[in-house]
């Protein structure tokens, strides 16, 4: 699901493996179901590099308590009693930049996740999948690498193209990430690209890289003013 | 229809001082005459009566002739209404050439001709005389006469010749023959017959003795009276179907009104409920499953078992995880929010993905990036869905194919979708429908209204392509329109943001 980019390392992992390499990584979790919730608890801890430092019930404690425990991934439900997972997402970015945030959702539904991840989520990933791959996909996004699929690629086009007109030249698609993504969303992998424009593979990573990051910036002003806006008598 | 003529009892003003006029005109006499009455018996018929002669249509100046006698009830009371009725006819092939009324009634008249008012009088002293030539056709005819006595004495006299072609005359004078309707009576003066309780009507005294024994001061010459033209939609019958008609017109458009109110209350309630089964199916099933997956992980990393354990774990898990995938397409078929051809294309080329990516075989999409607002209903979504994953099956259990290539596409009020691998392929002719599933497409596209072609040949790979004819519902003018107006409304960046599902109370899927 998510496509690692080697070069273009995030931060924070690269922070981490430099200070401490055999320190495990800490992760919080928001979750409104008990049962589940001590569930993934459980799951998490049973990696040896893995831990799950806080559990939160809802999106208003998250908002509380994430900032003092500073964890490096924070697994956030999609759907949360009150403030829903991806409000949660978009104001525990402005708050934490630096932190990873993966969305959980039990719905393979990806109109729903790209909603989280315009809201600035680094990833997403189905409740059903396998603890193996659940530490793979962690372990990616810590990388700095991109959930992206020929369905969000589609979703991508469209959101860039919805706010075209009303947005600065910056937050903008340059023509080679509109190539990328249009070979994207019509089912071409990465490497199949870059075979196709002559780019490298990592160059390709890179550009998507950019895109989600153009993606967050327009979105999260957006989320802010939609929040101030409900707030507004 | 009520005709009031110009001279009736409201411009009595004018008439008066014409009166008085034609008094000083007329000498003394006449003024004593008309200030004597009744006993006024020396006035002299001068002036008036000259006058008179001159300006008769037929050239009858014998008023004695043409009038009738002065006629009442049997009783005289003040304030008195007395109904005069009465009928004559016309012969068939008469021609009428002149026909000329002369009346008045001692103290007020007003006079129907076959039940439309035709004039009013309220002067005993003066005549009123009408031409009505153009009234007069062949047939019966009533005349009636409403009188009203305001004090003592009391009486009406009345004179119609008609002239007929050859010399014939018709006379109706007002003598015995006129009936008295009483006052109770309703609808007379279009009575065609006379009752037979209606009574005679008693002769006071011949024109020209007392106590009216002069001649008039004048005679009132009233306008040629036309018969009023009915225009065919002035008629009762014509209004009557109209109404009709119309009736049975808004009886039927309301019928048809309430008939797509209910359509539109029932596809409403369609809609909700299949909300309601999404968020049951998400929020109960959906979240139990995903727990029991969670518990069997939960368990195989804790509890170090052996390896037929752990085999039963990972296939009730497994299980699990199918059963949860499953739901999903389930999910996303009744989620009414997810009902256009936007949302179809992308639900199938995810689907299609996921579903080759263990097979190898590269999957790559054209569908069209400018997809409609079209919204497709449960049952097709599900038929096409159906069909894709059965297309899709054949081609990853028999094709051997390196590429499916999938193309969707609004054509024309049709839903056009190909589906084509670059596989080994088949033989047409030797292929049994019945075994792949070619024969049961074919089926569920038919049953949509479409049409399902299969191309393939050994060695050159396989080709289906679907057309669907579907209509535009739901979303077309209005949402043009709403669309319109709200660029408008709002400033376009902030319009941006209000697309729907995007809103923070909107992530629930189904709400």
């Amino acid at each position: 699901m998510t496509q690692p980019v080697s070069k273009a390392k995030n931060v924070a992992a690269t922070e981490r493996s430099a200070l401490s390499p055999n320190k495990p990584l800490r992760i919080g979790l928001v979750e409104d179901r008990p049962e589940a919730r001590e569930s993934w608890a459980r799951l998490i801890n049973s990696f040896p590099d893995f831990a799950c430092i806080c559990s939160c019930v809802s999106g208003e404690e998250a908002v509380r308590v994430m900032p003092q425990e500073q964890p490096d991934v924070i697994l956030m439900d999609i759907f949360l009693p009150r403030m829903s997972g991806i409000e949660c997402t978009a104001r525990l970015k402005a708050l934490l930049p630096r932190v990873q945030i993966v969305i959980l959702t039990a719905m393979d539904d990806k109109e729903l996740v790209f909603l989280a991840l315009e809201a600035g989520a680094d990833g997403y990933l189905l409740k059903r999948t396998k603890p193996s791959d659940l530490r793979k996909a962690l372990l990616e996004v810590l990388d700095g690498g991109v959930p992206m699929s020929s369905q969000i690629a589609r979703l991508v086009i469209e959101s860039f193209r919805r706010k075209s007109d009303t947005r600065d030249e910056s937050a903008r698609l340059s023509l080679r990430e509109e190539q990328i993504l249009h070979l994207l969303s019509q089912g071409y992998s990465n490497k199949m690209i870059a075979d196709k424009l002559q780019l490298s593979v990592d160059t390709v990573c890179t550009h998507l890289k950019h895109v989600f990051n153009k993606l967050h910036v327009n979105s999260r002003t957006e989320a802010a003013i939609r929040y101030m806006a409900t707030k507004a008598p | 229809m009520v005709w009031h003529p110009p001279w009736s009892v409201e411009s009595s003003v004018p008439l008066r001082l014409r009166l008085l006029r034609w008094g000083l005109l007329a000498f003394f006499p006449t003024i004593i005459w008309s200030g004597l009455r009744p006993n006024a018996s020396a006035a002299e018929p001068s002036a008036a009566g000259e006058g008179l002669k001159a300006t008769t249509a037929d050239g009858d100046s014998n008023l004695t002739n043409l009038l009738g006698s002065w006629i009442w009830t049997d009783k005289t009371l003040d304030r008195q209404t007395c109904q005069f009725w009465r009928e004559f006819e016309i012969p068939k092939a008469a021609q009428v050439t002149h026909a000329r009324l002369v009346m008045t009634v001692d103290n007020e008249f007003t006079f129907f001709l076959d039940g439309r008012e035709l004039g009013r009088g309220a002067e005993w002293r003066e005549l009123f005389d009408y031409d009505i030539t153009p009234l007069m056709s062949a047939g019966r005819h009533v005349l009636a006469v409403k009188a009203y006595n305001s004090s003592s004495f009391a009486g009406m006299v009345f004179g119609l010749r008609i002239l007929l072609g050859g010399e014939k005359l018709i006379e109706v004078k007002s003598d015995r023959s006129w009936r008295i309707v009483p006052e109770e009576a309703k609808g007379w003066e279009k009575k065609a017959t006379a009752s037979k309780t209606w009574s005679e009507a008693t002769v006071i005294a011949p024109f020209g003795s007392a106590p009216w024994q002069e001649v008039p001061v004048r005679i009132n010459l009233m306008p040629t009276l036309q018969p009023i033209k009915v225009l065919f939609w002035q008629t009762g019958w014509f209004q009557l179907t109209l109404l009709s008609v119309s009736g049975v017109v808004i009886l039927i458009s309301l019928r048809l009104l309430a008939q797509l109110a209910l359509h539109r209350k029932e596809q409403w309630l369609l809609r909700q409920e299949r909300a309601r089964i999404a968020r049951d199916i998400h929020d109960d099933i959906g979240s139990r499953i995903t727990q029991l997956v969670l518990h069997g992980e939960v368990m195989q990393s804790e509890r170090p078992a052996d390896a037929q354990t752990r085999l039963q774990l990972d296939r009730i898990c497994e299980e699990a995880r199918g059963v949860l995938s499953t739901m999903d397409e389930i999910l996303w078929a009744v989620n009414p929010k997810r009902d256009t051809f936007e949302d179809f294309a992308s639900f199938v080329c995810g689907y299609a993905e996921e579903f080759l990516k263990p097979t190898g075989i590269l999957c790559l999409f054209d569908a069209d990036p400018a997809v409609s607002d079209v919204v497709l209903n449960l049952p097709v979504k599900r038929a096409l869905l159906m069909v894709i994953k059965e297309a899709l099956n054949n081609a990853v259990k028999h094709s051997a194919a390196t590429e499916v290539v999938l193309k969707i596409k609004w054509q024309s009020q049709k839903l056009m979708m190909v589906i084509s691998d670059n596989g080994k392929g088949f033989d047409q002719s030797s292929a049994r429908p019945c075994r792949n599933g070619l024969a049961n497409m074919a089926q569920r596209v038919g049953e949509l209204g479409g049409t399902c072609v299969i191309c393939s040949a050994p060695g050159k790979g396989c080709r289906i392509e679907f057309s669907i004819p579907l209509k535009q519902t739901g979303r077309s003018a209005w949402t043009w329109l709403a669309r319109f107006l709200k660029q408008f409304r709002l400033p376009r960046n902030q319009a941006a943001k209000l697309r729907p599902g995007e809103t923070a109370e909107a992530h629930d899927p189904t709400r």
